[in-house]
């Protein structure tokens, strides 16, 4: 038997899920090989302390301390209802708006003239639009090629700003005052 | 409807008393997963609140076809793992001694010589944990401390049945020859070809 095999059979043993048949197989091997007999006491002396040591519990106020720092979930409740009923309307009723003022306004909308100067107005303002957003990539481009040296120092700022944040979140964590009693 | 479940309903509609009775009956498993993982008494305590602190917070995401005490023990791991990858960003050095677990000072039920021995057991499984990679760590201790299936803990761990074997497989590997490095005594020969059997 190759010791890979053998080793998936300790697996199975540790697990106790090694069939009847593969018992004496395993044990022949063991017996024979002094190197996968090592590996079987190593294995098996792990297995033992792991399975013997027993769980840890927390301080015997754990469970009062964690209660009292639990949100308050009806007050959560209500608060994310309110937030969607606001959403919601604050979708819904701009839309019924426009949609009723479409329905009275019907007959003026439909004329050839006012149909064209609309969609120009929107033509104009997406063009706008584009240029707008244009120039700012172009001035971010302009930027990046004209003050490279400007561009690194803001990110290694950046950079410095975001390290010192997780180190201070770090050291105020840790200093913090243990709640074990 | 067991107890667990009104509970859980309760906590559902806002009872945060109802929610401290879970508290109370998941606090050891919580505690000790995030303990094993951590390797510091304080930094496992702030877990495991923070655990459940997300698991009252999620209550609504909980699907009651899975059990509570799995659903728990995978936010806290995952918490955790987070926690261990932060920690690792901030270059912070983890090898600073860290202070004795207070359950194992302060327990005065067994004599001085258990204790002591006791002691010493939860240290050097601690020394072999923190040997692990993290998902090895965390295969082993849902494997032995709560004994879970392949399965389960390929569903936490959102990962292959295979995957899980593989980690399992390797991490006891690792902790042989690591125990073996630490002092760890082998077992005797009979005892060893005994066990197979």
């Amino acid at each position: 038997m190759e010791h890979e095999e053998t080793y998936l059979l300790m697996m199975d043993a540790l697990d106790g899920e090694l069939a009847e048949a593969q018992h004496s197989e395993l044990e022949a091997h063991l017996r024979a090989c002094p190197s996968c007999l090592q590996e079987w006491q190593a294995l098996l002396a792990v297995h033992t302390l792991l399975q013997q040591t027993p769980a840890l519990s927390p301080a015997v106020d754990f469970a009062q301390r964690t209660l009292a720092r639990l949100p308050n979930r009806r007050v959560r409740i209500w608060t994310l209802t309110a937030i969607y009923a606001l959403l919601l309307l604050g979708g819904i009723l701009p839309l019924a708006l426009a949609v009723w003022l479409v329905f009275i306004l019907r007959p003026v909308l439909s004329e050839p003239t006012i149909l064209s100067s609309i969609s120009q107005s929107i033509g104009q303002a997406l063009q706008v639009m584009g240029t707008i957003v244009w120039a700012l990539l172009a001035g971010l481009g302009e930027m990046v090629v004209q003050q490279p040296a400007i561009v690194g120092w803001l990110l290694v700022l950046l950079g410095i700003i975001s390290i010192w944040g997780g180190v201070s979140r770090q050291l105020i964590f840790q200093t913090s005052p243990r709640q074990t009693s | 409807m067991n107890e667990e479940q009104v509970w859980l309903e309760q906590a559902r509609q806002g009872d945060k008393a109802a929610f401290g009775k879970l508290i109370e009956a998941y606090q050891t498993p919580v505690y000790n997963l995030a303990y094993r993982m951590l390797n510091n008494a304080g930094e496992a305590e702030e877990a495991a609140q923070e655990a459940f602190i997300r698991a009252y917070t999620r209550l609504d995401s909980y699907n009651p076809e899975h059990k509570f005490s799995t659903w728990m023990l995978s936010i806290t791991s995952n918490y955790c793992i987070d926690l261990i990858r932060k920690r690792r960003a901030l270059l912070l050095s983890i090898d600073e001694p860290l202070p004795p677990h207070p359950a194992l000072m302060s327990d005065n039920s067994k004599g001085p010589e258990a204790q002591v021995v006791m002691n010493e057991q939860q240290a050097m499984v601690q020394t072999l944990l923190q040997e692990l990679p993290e998902d090895y760590r965390q295969t082993v201790v849902l494997r032995y401390w709560y004994d879970l299936s392949y399965d389960e803990i390929a569903d936490m761990m959102d990962t292959t049945v295979s995957a899980i074997k593989s980690r399992l497989f390797r991490a006891r590997r690792l902790l042989a020859e690591v125990g073996q490095e630490a002092g760890l005594d082998p077992v005797r020969d009979s005892a060893a070809l005994t066990a197979v059997s």
